[in-house]
């Protein structure tokens, strides 16, 4: 999946991985816990301008497809389970819509909505390669499993897909199919012998190679934190922080039920808008400097 | 390049395995001596199960096998127990590549596997840059430094177990029959590889293998192993090809057109390339057909269609006879199942109607002996598996047999078996589909040859024919 993305270049492909996972952790932590009309619709533009740039048009539009209608589904379910709120606007049978459960609806599908393409694009950026790179320095073993975890699984479902074929395949011997308990019983029992078989081998590959040898391990590092990353991750940490302040602040003032209170231009919108934007204007900016030289 | 001292010296080495009592027949090794100066490229060739592995786990003390040993080894003068002391001497003495390219690698990534062995001795972190940075370099590997291990061929896993094991630096290394899990393409690249760490590095290599032709022109020394005894052979010896066929195949009357594929296209993904572009294919009953043709080119995925595993995109693929048909895979062990070899040739017994009896035939007509009916499949060696993976088939009694590279792995004895067993089944007129790239086997297995190529077929000719005008 991930080799068929777009190979246009997205950003923070130049910066140790630190910088990106400062800045969409920060992004997407907000994004999750700040319910309120402006955070909310300020971090669905972020994600899908972000989407575009990270995953392509068509792949957005592929995710916008389900997603869109599930923000309208949330939107629209909210009344049925909430009759809070003053403002009716239709009442149908024993239900009554209220314009507040209607926008609270409305915020709580753009918050999974962005959060969903926000994940995705986080693991398009910070492959597990790279997220692996950060917690290499102080942690080299848990790094070396959950890489060994990395190789491990694939293997095992490109395995499971050939056993099954196999075994549908095998018709004069009357055996079980694949799709059947029977069936799925018995590829359970092969790959786990399988994966045993293997693993004695693998033993002996990583002892011959010294593992457990010196009792602890150190780690090759392929992309080292220098000053210019650890200035950008504080000021997105920096960022990060001043905009998780001022968004508690604008949800404490705000509320939905009974009734909402009257939206107001505040500057204090504006680091979320800023942080929400940064993934995107660091692409533009990078694309247009490419544009200009080619 | 001869040093002074030898990289690898074996002086009246003998060692059985625990649990045997020590009589004459249990010695896997008797009495071995042999001297591999330094910088020598050095074959140790014999059948499988013949104790070579063995012998080179003995000379790797992480990998030394528990049991009775008499004798002495030495590696560049020093005894082996004083080098095993040190792990980190170990590793920067002596080196060991197995033979499943699958097995043996460890991490997700190519570079954090290069890094695998480096980070296990603490070696500094720039120290591993380097060392890194120069076995990529040296291997030619940059182009895929960056790719996840489950996306490279089975050569390039290959390269990378070997590179892995260089970035180490040891002085000597052993392989496994490093290549014969491997296309003959990629088989030719490893040896050449190899021959340039041996020549260019000064990195003496000792290769065990069944099948030393690939490896002949760069060998300085070449021992055989026969029941547990070293002889020392000439290189030149090992050169030639062995005929596979008892005679010319016997004539058979070919029936109707059973597998057919008109106009086939397939694609694993609606982004991946067409693996096969508008494949034609006929097949008779009773005919045995080989595919060859290179890696990538479409071999397994016929099958697999052929089969009715899959369905072609474009185009048609018909077969006759999928109600009796049985299926090869490439590794036995997607076929093996129960918990020892007389309850996996058993298993189909009652759905197909045959006794213990036809079982233990079966697997005699493989040359195994019936001391194996007990044993764990896992217990016996891969070409051993995959004897008894193609008895379990036969014993089915199929029309058709879908045998996808039957012979990959195999030494000379069981190619023999397999093709005497193919052969038989022919005469009893199965209709067999075979991919291989061993054109010995297909020499004296099959009926005619279909070339494939690009996902299409290049042509399709009798045996003779084909090898007549081939021009490789």
């Amino acid at each position: 999946m991930a080799a068929r993305l777009s190979r246009r270049h997205v950003a923070f492909e130049g910066s140790h991985p630190l910088v990106p996972a400062t800045c969409l952790a920060g992004t997407l932590l907000v994004s999750m816990f700040a319910i309120q009309p402006v955070l909310s619709c300020v971090s669905l533009v972020g994600a899908i301008s972000f989407s575009l740039c990270c995953l392509g048009p068509r792949l957005t539009a592929e995710r916008l497809r389900w997603q869109l209608p599930l923000l309208a589904l949330v939107c629209l379910a909210n009344p049925i389970f909430v009759r809070s709120g003053v403002t009716t606007l239709l009442v149908v049978g024993p239900v009554e819509v209220h314009a507040e459960s209607l926008a609270y609806g409305a915020c709580m599908g753009a918050t999974l909505v962005s959060t969903l393409l926000w994940i995705e694009c986080a693991s398009r950026v910070l492959s597990a390669d790279r997220l692996l790179g950060l917690g290499g320095g102080p942690l080299p073993t848990v790094q070396l499993i959950l890489s060994m975890a990395g190789r491990l699984v694939p293997q095992l479902l490109a395995r499971s897909r050939e056993v099954g074929s196999t075994l549908d395949a095998c018709t004069a011997g009357g055996g079980p199919s694949s799709g059947g308990k029977a069936g799925r019983v018995r590829m359970t029992g092969v790959l786990l012998g399988w994966a045993l078989e293997d693993s004695v081998e693998r033993s002996d590959s990583m002892r011959a190679r010294g593992w457990g040898a010196m009792g602890k391990r150190t780690s090759y590092q392929r992309e080292a934190l220098r000053a210019r990353d650890a200035l950008a991750a504080a000021c997105l940490a920096l960022l990060a922080l001043g905009s998780a302040v001022l968004a508690w602040k604008a949800c404490s003032e705000w509320r939905f039920y009974p009734s909402m209170p009257t939206l107001v231009p505040w500057l204090g919108y504006l680091p979320y808008c800023v942080l929400a934007a940064a993934p995107t204007a660091i692409t533009l900016v990078d694309r247009a400097r490419w544009a200009r030289l080619g | 390049m001869a040093g002074l001292c030898n990289a690898l010296e074996v002086r009246d080495l003998s060692f059985a395995y625990p649990g045997t009592d020590g009589g004459e027949t249990d010695w896997v090794l008797r009495h071995v001596g042999l001297a591999v100066p330094e910088g020598a490229f050095c074959l140790l060739v014999g059948p499988t199960g013949c104790g070579k592995t063995t012998l080179l786990r003995l000379a790797k003390p992480e990998l030394a096998p528990v049991g009775r040993r008499e004798g002495s080894i030495s590696l560049f003068g020093e005894p082996l127990d004083r080098i095993a002391a040190d792990p980190r001497e170990s590793a920067r003495t002596v080196g060991y590549v197995f033979q499943s390219p699958e097995g043996q690698i460890v991490c997700d990534s190519v570079w954090r596997e290069m890094a695998f062995g480096l980070e296990s001795l603490c070696v500094p972190r720039d120290t591993m840059r380097r060392r890194v940075a120069e076995t990529c370099d040296f291997l030619g590997m940059g182009p895929w430094f960056r790719r996840e291990c489950s996306e490279l061929s089975g050569g390039q896993r290959q390269v990378l177990a070997l590179a892995s094991v260089l970035a180490m630096r040891p002085r000597l290394l052993l392989l496994d029959e490093p290549t014969s899990m491997l296309d003959p393409v990629a088989e030719r690249n490893f040896a050449s590889l190899l021959f340039r760490v041996n020549r260019e590095l000064g990195v003496t290599v000792v290769v065990a293998t069944h099948d030393p032709r690939p490896l002949v022109d760069y060998a300085d020394m070449a021992v055989s192993m026969e029941g547990g005894a070293l002889r020392e052979v000439s290189p030149d010896a090992l050169r030639d090809e062995p005929d596979l066929a008892e005679g010319p195949l016997p004539a058979v009357t070919l029936g109707a057109t059973q597998v057919q594929a008109s106009d086939a296209w397939f694609r694993y993904g609606r982004d991946d390339d067409w693996v096969l572009r508008g494949l034609d294919l006929s097949v008779s009953g009773g005919e045995t057909r080989a595919i060859v043709g290179g890696n990538g080119s479409g071999k397994t995925t016929l099958l697999s269609l052929v089969a009715g595993v899959g369905r072609p995109q474009r185009g048609r693929v018909r077969n006759w006879l999928r109600g009796s048909q049985v299926l090869l895979p490439q590794n036995p062990k997607a076929l093996l199942s129960q918990q020892s070899v007389l309850e996996e040739l058993m298993e189909w017994s009652r759905n197909v109607g045959y006794g213990r009896d036809e079982a233990v035939d079966a697997l005699d007509k493989m040359g195994m002996g019936e001391e194996l009916l007990p044993r764990h499949p896992y217990d016996l060696s891969g070409g051993q598996q995959q004897l008894l993976a193609y008895a379990k088939l036969a014993l089915a009694h199929p029309a058709l047999m879908l045998l996808d590279e039957p012979t990959k792995g195999l030494d000379l004895a069981a190619r023999r078996s397999l093709a005497r067993a193919l052969r038989e089944e022919r005469g009893r007129g199965t209709t067999v589909l075979l991919s291989t790239h061993d054109l010995a086997f297909v020499r004296a297995v099959a009926d005619s040859v279909t070339l494939l190529f690009d996902g299409q077929e290049a042509c399709t000719q009798a045996t003779g024919e084909y090898f007549a005008q081939s021009w490789l």
